[in-house]
């Protein structure tokens, strides 16, 4: 009799190979993809900010009406004795939305080409200010100290002001109109939300075990803050531009919308598009507000479906 | 009587002494999930004595927790759903009974501890209103008394300044404290069964040991039947009188704690004692159990544990075995122990005393 | 617990300093405001000169902003800070002098106050409003999980979620107060034609005599800015309940009151409520700077006389001492709204130590 301890591993069996063997082995970006595609809403939503998205980069090109050549305005409406001095609405003519304003111009043309800087700015102003704004929160988190009280006091100050106040007086004297700057205002009034954020996974990364491993085989501040933590702070800091891209949109439509944004003559937005808007719509005009209105509102809507998307895949402990 | 049996046919109307006071009998619950539908129970069996002691013994995920859940009907109706089978307590089916009705037996008749006593308790209660909001809702007493007997309740499970104690907030205690409060909530209203899910698998052994020693003497001094599920043997040795051991929703070996821990009469028990490191095996290659758990959705046909069991015959996969009495007076669900398993058995019996040899104690 | 809050108040001090600061810097970014009248040619340098020196704008930037403070003044540095009674100055912020519009001259407190009302008006009946459905709301759909009620709240708060505010107070606007729907007004805070304009003396003399008739044309004016701003924030904010009271009712505790048997209602409105609403409160206690601030877009589109569109004029005219003024206001009560939540926090949450 042998003393070895019987070992129980089936040697002669034929049961059928229930056991669950991964062949392919996925990284966290393949993982987080995967979850994603099964998110029906976060699909849709995809769909709809990259329809909006080639609206913007192909449209203008497949327009039939010159935005710069606004035919010559009609005395009446097609079809009616209504005067067309206050736009002619929608399906009449050949103007899909609808003719706008004195100028009598195409509604479809200036969303499509408002599409443009809307987005261009939204997702620019995003882009740059999570940037900054993961620069300077990282540095905060990690370094600590006098570094971080000195960075997050002006934070602090930032996030207490009133945003869109201190947006609209930045707009409008440095703004000139000019997207390009206004998309700078933008970040550089939109970093600090971030950088808060950034600092706190910062603050409780820098406490884990790879980071000391790092140190200990000599890789520089610098690279560890990029190369090792970053990484692993990614999926947090995508969500929130993702959906901050929303709220640049709709900051930008307002901002243009009261004037101090981009400036209408130079390039519609779909905020300044609406610039004048309100006389005409006491008096019966309801096109003018709801296509460009609807543009912003589809755009967010699909921005917001891929960002709860973004946040449920990439983050494996999502609950509900 | 301490002597495990499958249902054991006592009348539920008839006022025997020796009646069980637990007689779970056919249980099966099962979840519909996304995937498909998870048999966390498949087919349970077994009873307690009033005043016995029972140990529930499995890995994470063969059911015994969803056991408990069960008779106690917490579990969340969709997507759970307790699909077959009666569970009897002190001559009612507990599966018949209304809402409200089970509400009367949840904690007055039946006490439940569980694992995790930080989370298990509500934060923003103190101790003493959450002693005695229990005693409150089965007792007729006024909040006085009630606070009083939450005091009271506490010294028993050796609190120390339970005046003190009962104002303060879960955060406020230790782990092992927290633990005695929720056990203290379990017993203030006198419930006739405790039951116990793996409540020391979250304390520190030091603390684990004195718990034990707790459970133990309350349920000597009071008389409280108590249902123990763990997943540490060592913990089951201790404690109780009786042990059921499951694997994949079903009890595939029961008996006294002599029977199951010094003579196991299934492979699986074998497995899960092997396993267990000791100074005996110093210098050894720990044995393992080959294989893993079968996936819920695709269970193996047959005996559930056929493809990782060394004794496995055509048999054991052409269709499951029941619950069979085993030579020692277990029973063990298992062709071993039928008429064309006893060659087989022999060598099974062989390896099963060098395993007894190389366990400590 | 003292302790706390006065500790947290001392902490938030230097904020409000380096508030002050970056207001002061961000109206001067534009230059002075008497580069306006540089652009008309009927104002000569000697009129522009003198309009400087009136206004203080020739003083070195610090100097300035010392001034505006109140720091520096008549009496020295630092002793003018102290109250008139105790030898100090009558000048600046610390003396409740904000200075006076370089618009129309009014007192700037005198402006604030007179917007600071309509502001209000609006936005407290919108909180107190958004806040009891979204409570109700989420409480109910978190409950009743799955239900046809849940899903609706859900479609409900992506949609509203996604609506910019100015858009659907347009769209009230096309679609409630224009023929054929004349429903509501679109603008203002009152009839023109019936009643006096809202704050003037003449106001309250009218709503002493018709009290009925003025209410009832207040809050005919409140529908439409009011649904507003109702409708995006119970959005946001009922699916924040919803997710919170859905984690609390995951919790273990729970089911250890359901092991107890505790019914269920209970169970809800004790043991899983009391828990969800922590962080809920928070998220209340930190729209509170809302009431001061939030509605800038609401009062433009409905042009309801508030401070938001007053500081959208004030822009218009690059009158600074007002928008220094307004600035402040808004930025100290989300410092203090910050404060109240943390301290209302700490307060109802026991596990929460301050020391």
């Amino acid at each position: 009799m042998d003393n070895r301890i019987p070992d129980v591993s089936p040697t002669t069996s034929d049961a059928p190979a229930d056991f669950e063997v991964a062949l392919v082995s996925l990284n966290q970006w393949q993982l987080a993809w995967r979850r994603f595609r099964r998110h029906k809403l976060a699909m849709f939503g995809s769909g709809l900010f990259l329809t909006f998205v080639a609206i913007a980069v192909f449209g203008p090109f497949i327009l039939p009406y010159d935005a710069t050549n606004v035919p010559y305005p009609l005395k009446f409406c097609p079809g009616t004795t209504i005067s067309a001095n206050l736009g002619c609405p929608p399906l009449n003519g050949g103007h899909l939305l609808g003719t706008v304003g004195g100028t009598q111009e195409d509604l479809l043309t200036l969303v499509v080409n408002g599409s443009r800087l809307s987005l261009a700015i939204g997702i620019g102003a995003a882009a740059f200010a999570s940037v900054l704004g993961a620069i300077v929160g990282g540095i905060s988190g990690y370094f600590g100290g006098w570094v971080d009280t000195i960075l997050m006091r002006i934070v602090d100050v930032l996030l207490s002001m009133p945003l869109l106040f201190v947006i609209i007086v930045f707009a409008k004297v440095f703004g000139y109109g000019d997207w390009r700057v206004i998309l700078l205002v933008f970040a550089l009034l939109g970093w600090p939300a971030i950088a808060r954020l950034v600092r706190s996974l910062f603050l409780t990364l820098r406490t884990e075990v790879f980071v000391d491993a790092a140190r200990a085989v000599g890789v520089s501040d610098m690279r560890i803050i990029f190369r090792h933590i970053l990484p692993n702070a990614m999926s947090p800091i995508i969500v929130v531009t993702t959906l901050s891209v929303a709220g640049f949109i709709v900051t930008e439509a307002f901002v243009s919308y009261i004037g101090y944004g981009v400036n209408a003559a130079y390039s519609p937005t779909w905020g300044n598009i609406l610039s004048n808007a309100q006389n005409d719509i006491l008096v019966g005009n309801w096109w003018w507000p709801l296509f460009p209105g609807l543009a912003i509102v589809l755009t967010v809507l699909g921005i917001n479906f891929m960002g709860d998307g973004l946040r449920d895949a990439l983050d494996p402990r999502s609950r509900e | 009587m301490t002597t495990m049996s499958p249902s054991d046919g006592a009348d539920p109307g008839t006022a025997a002494p020796d009646r069980p006071l637990l007689d779970v009998r056919g249980l099966r619950t099962y979840f519909h999930v996304m995937d498909g539908t998870v048999k966390a129970v498949d087919g349970v069996d077994f009873s307690i004595p009033p005043g016995g002691t029972v140990g529930l013994v499995g890995e994470s995920g063969c059911g015994k927790s969803v056991t408990a859940h069960s008779i106690m009907r917490l579990i969340d109706i969709p997507p759970g759903e307790i699909a077959g089978g009666e569970i009897w307590f002190d001559g009612r089916d507990l599966l018949k009974l209304s809402d409200s009705e089970m509400r009367h037996v949840r904690g007055g008749e039946i006490a439940m501890v569980f694992q995790e006593p930080m989370t298990s308790l509500n934060p923003v209660f103190t101790i003493g209103d959450q002693i005695s909001e229990a005693i409150l809702l089965h007792n007729d007493v006024d909040k006085k008394e009630a606070a009083e007997r939450a005091i009271e309740s506490l010294k028993a499970v050796g609190v120390s300044a339970p005046e003190r104690r009962v104002r303060q907030y879960p955060h406020e205690l230790s782990g092992g404290m927290r633990q005695r409060a929720m056990i203290a909530m379990a017993l203030s209203c006198n419930p006739k069964l405790v039951i116990a899910d793996e409540p020391t698998t979250a304390l520190d052994v030091t603390i684990q040991a004195q718990i034990l020693e707790l459970i133990k003497a309350l349920q000597a001094r009071t008389g409280t039947a108590l249902l123990l599920i763990t997943h540490d043997l060592a913990v089951v040795a201790e404690t109780v009188q009786t042990i059921a051991v499951m694997y994949a929703g079903r009890i595939v070996e029961a008996g006294t704690v002599d029977q199951v821990l010094l003579a196991p009469q299934h492979p699986y028990t074998q497995g899960l004692l092997n396993s267990i490191p000791g100074v005996k095996k110093r210098g050894r290659a720990l044995s393992v159990i080959k294989g893993v758990v079968p996936n819920p959705f695709r269970l193996p046909p047959g005996c559930k544990f056929q493809p990782r069991c060394p004794y496995a015959w055509e048999a054991c996969t052409a269709s499951e075995p029941d619950l069979l009495p085993a030579s020692n007076g277990a029973t063990s669900r298992c062709y071993l122990h039928s008429p064309e398993g006893a060659s087989r058995r022999e060598a099974f019996e062989k390896s099963v005393a060098v395993t007894m040899e190389s366990v400590d104690g | 617990m003292i302790k706390y809050v006065v500790r947290r108040t001392i902490q938030a001090i230097p904020v409000l300093f380096l508030i002050t600061v970056f207001t002061f810097l961000l109206m001067h970014v534009g230059g002075n405001p008497a580069q306006r009248f540089a652009q008309n040619a009927k104002v000569t340098q000697a009129q522009i000169a003198a309009f400087e020196h009136r206004w203080g704008l020739d003083d070195p930037l610090p100097l300035q902003y010392c001034k505006w403070l109140g720091v520096c003044g008549d009496k020295p540095i630092v002793v003018n800070a102290l109250p008139p009674a105790l030898g100090g100055g009558d000048n600046g912020i610390v003396h409740g002098d904000f200075g006076y519009s370089t618009f129309d001259g009014r007192l700037v407190t005198d402006v604030i106050a007179q917007r600071m009302l309509p502001t209000l008006i609006l936005t407290v009946t919108a909180y107190l409003i958004w806040v009891t459905i979204a409570i109700l709301a989420g409480v109910y759909a978190a409950v009743k999980r799955y239900s046809l009620f849940d899903s609706g709240l859900t479609i409900f708060n992506y949609v509203g979620y996604s609506l910019p505010t100015f858009w659907l107070g347009l769209m009230l606007i096309t679609f409630l107060s224009v023929p054929p729907l004349r429903w509501f007004p679109a603008s203002g805070m009152n009839d023109p034609y019936t009643t006096p304009a809202f704050g003037t003396n003449s106001y309250w003399v009218f709503f002493g005599q018709n009290p009925f008739f003025a209410i009832f044309d207040l809050g005919r004016h409140l529908v439409l800015p009011v649904l507003t701003l109702v409708t995006v924030s119970i959005a946001g904010d009922s699916r924040f309940v919803r997710s919170s009271m859905l984690d609390s009712l995951n919790q273990d505790y729970v089911k250890t009151a359901r092991a107890k048997g505790v019914p269920e209602r209970r169970v809800i409105l004790r043991h899983a409520l009391r828990n969800a609403l922590l962080p809920v409160i928070t998220n209340v206690g930190l729209e509170i700077p809302f009431l001061f601030s939030g509605a800038i877009v609401t009062e433009t589109i409905f042009a309801w006389p508030g401070m938001g569109r007053q500081f959208i004029e004030s822009v218009g005219h690059t009158d600074y001492p007002v928008l220094m003024g307004i600035l402040l206001i808004a930025a100290v009560s989300i410092v203090f709204a910050n404060l109240l939540a943390d301290v209302l926090y700490a307060v109802v949450d026991p596990r929460v130590k301050y020391d």
